[in-house]
């Protein structure tokens, strides 16, 4: 096992809450590896602002060039580098028209919320990276909770006929919180990542972007449907197997209960 | 390289109930210093066992390793079992057993031994899977007995594990006036195939009980203690289902307002704020 793959581990067991402190020690502590660190491990994202065109964008390594980050809207650099790296003229035109449909996306899905896409060349084809970022508060209800969805879908497509070939790797981190009297502070934190390949005819260029919107669109329902069962429904049964709310000698009464009722019904 | 120890002592401290050792591989084949994870190890060990108020196999039972029964120099108190064990944080080995001999406070004993019995009572009735340990000490001029709950699972196989940690102190001094009863509750769930998820809580309770002779009063207190807990326990349960049902839709839709999944050929024809056929 490569050095990368101890990180990754210690990664899947330190707190969730804390990713973006823990990269850093880990930075710090294994410098060799801070390229493969800041490109393997996922963080919140972070959204910045365009003012050219006054709209949000997130941030990630794909539109970063030293310490300056492209827009998808107007793809230009903040702080400027005017040789700073670029999609090519086609490249971009596709771009464009994945930014296009993914805020459509994620308005759909969000209704609201921030998405970006970038798009990047490769020899056999190119490859891209959708995100997603979405708060919600509820303070403002009445209700102590907040909750962030943040969506990094990463997809690698290779141009072929009759069939393109795509592979998507996804990862959300979902935390939720509250704290309340009763409760006192409650944190569901975490992420999940899974991968899927692909094949789908593509006559004309944008017709990939409607085979990765499918792709990730499958994906982030199955995503949700496994967050769902696993923070709502996993996590409160390890809960309740700590601590037995009912109490151990009710539970004896009632099976016992049950066993002679069943006894009686055979007869 | 003092940067390094603090870094390294600070992951140990964060590793998940039941994946200590885990940690410990992943840290020491990123470190490659063995020297300076020797270090730190003592202390990291144990302050990791005692926070997590581990539950260890001695000859005589099941006991707590915890900060309120740590003797000295790795001996723990064991009332309950009658002895003064071992404990080896390093290795994770009990190591030998001796009788108490006057760590006990004669003073307190008589509520301590009542509180003993009853939190044994509620432990078997709530934590199956738990330990529980009874300490007595003094503060100022009162007495001070600290019940320590500490119930785990580990479940590496299906990649899950959760500890559920609950410290009263009761405070009080004998012959009337009320007892001050506090409690700090702490839950922490990790799951982590294919990804890393994490339950974390942690709250404070407080109450006070009346102080009568040594039985009642050990009765009342753990009256209220089991009270404290199951409502905790149930407004987190209820906590459950809002955060499911109302702030975890308000995040993302199971599908867009049209009830169907999104038609890709024709995606440009969605308006922002509209459904398909826009307005």
């Amino acid at each position: 096992m490569a050095a990368l793959d101890f990180a990754l581990d210690l990664m899947r067991r330190l707190p969730p809450s804390n990713v973006e402190d823990n990269l850093a020690k880990l930075c710090d502590l294994v410098p060799d590896l801070i390229e493969d660190l800041l490109s393997s491990i996922d963080q919140p994202l972070k959204i910045a602002h365009d003012n050219e065109t006054r709209r949000d964008y997130l941030l990630c390594d794909y539109n970063r060039d030293g310490d300056s980050y492209r827009s998808p809207w107007s793809n230009k650099y903040d702080p400027p580098l005017p040789d700073g790296a670029q999609p090519s003229q086609k490249l971009r035109t596709l771009e464009i028209q994945a930014n296009e449909a993914f805020d459509i996306y994620r308005d759909l899905y969000f209704e609201g919320g921030v998405s970006s896409a970038y798009l990047w060349d490769l020899d056999s084809g190119f490859a891209g990276v959708v995100l997603i970022k979405k708060t919600q508060d509820q303070s403002k209800q009445g209700l102590p909770m907040k909750g962030t969805w943040d969506a990094i879908h990463v997809v690698e497509v290779e141009e072929k006929k009759p069939q393109s070939h795509y592979k998507l790797t996804s990862t959300v981190m979902l935390s939720i919180e509250t704290a309340t009297d009763q409760t006192g502070k409650v944190s569901l934190a975490g992420n999940l990542t899974r991968q899927v390949e692909g094949d789908a005819a593509a006559a004309k260029p944008q017709d990939h972007i409607a085979n990765i919107g499918r792709l990730i669109e499958d994906m982030e329902l199955k995503l949700r449907t496994t967050l769902e069962l696993i923070y709502f429904g996993k996590t409160k049964d390890i809960v309740n197997q700590l601590r037995n709310a009912t109490g151990t000698s009710i539970t004896k009464t009632r099976d016992a209960q049950y066993a002679a009722i069943a006894g009686a019904v055979k007869k | 390289m003092g940067d390094a120890a603090v870094i390294v002592s600070e992951f140990l401290r964060d590793a998940p109930s039941g994946e200590f050792m885990e940690v410990v591989t992943d840290v020491r084949t990123l470190l490659g210093n063995d020297d300076l994870l020797n270090s730190v190890a003592p202390q990291s060990f144990r302050e990791y066992n005692l926070d997590q108020m581990i539950v260890v196999d001695t000859p005589k039972g099941k006991a707590l390793v915890s900060k309120f029964n740590e003797v000295a120099g790795g001996e723990y108190l064991d009332p309950a079992n009658g002895q003064v064990f071992g404990f080896d944080h390093i290795k994770g080995t009990v190591s030998g057993s001796r009788a108490i001999g006057g760590e006990l406070d004669g003073e307190i004993e008589p509520f301590r031994k009542a509180l003993e019995g009853a939190a044994q009572a509620y432990r078997d009735e709530h934590y199956p899977n738990g330990g529980v340990g009874v300490f007595s000490s003094r503060e100022g001029g009162q007495f001070v007995v600290t019940v320590a709950l500490s119930s785990a699972l580990f479940n590496p196989k299906n990649f899950w594990g959760g500890r559920w940690r609950s410290v009263w102190t009761i405070k009080f001094k004998p012959g009337g006036g009320n007892a001050d009863v506090k409690g700090n509750l702490r839950i922490q769930v990790h799951y982590y195939e294919e990804g890393n998820v994490q339950l974390n809580t942690n709250t404070e309770k407080s109450k006070q009980v009346p102080v009568t002779d040594a039985a009642s009063f050990a009765q009342a207190v753990f009256k209220t203690i089991a009270a404290v807990e199951n409502d905790f326990h149930a407004a987190l349960d209820k906590s459950y289902g809002t955060m499911g049902n109302t702030t975890f839709k308000a995040l993302r839709r199971a599908l867009p307002i049209t009830r169907k999944k999104i038609e890709w050929d024709k995606i440009t024809q969605y308006k922002i704020g509209g459904d398909l056929g826009g307005k």
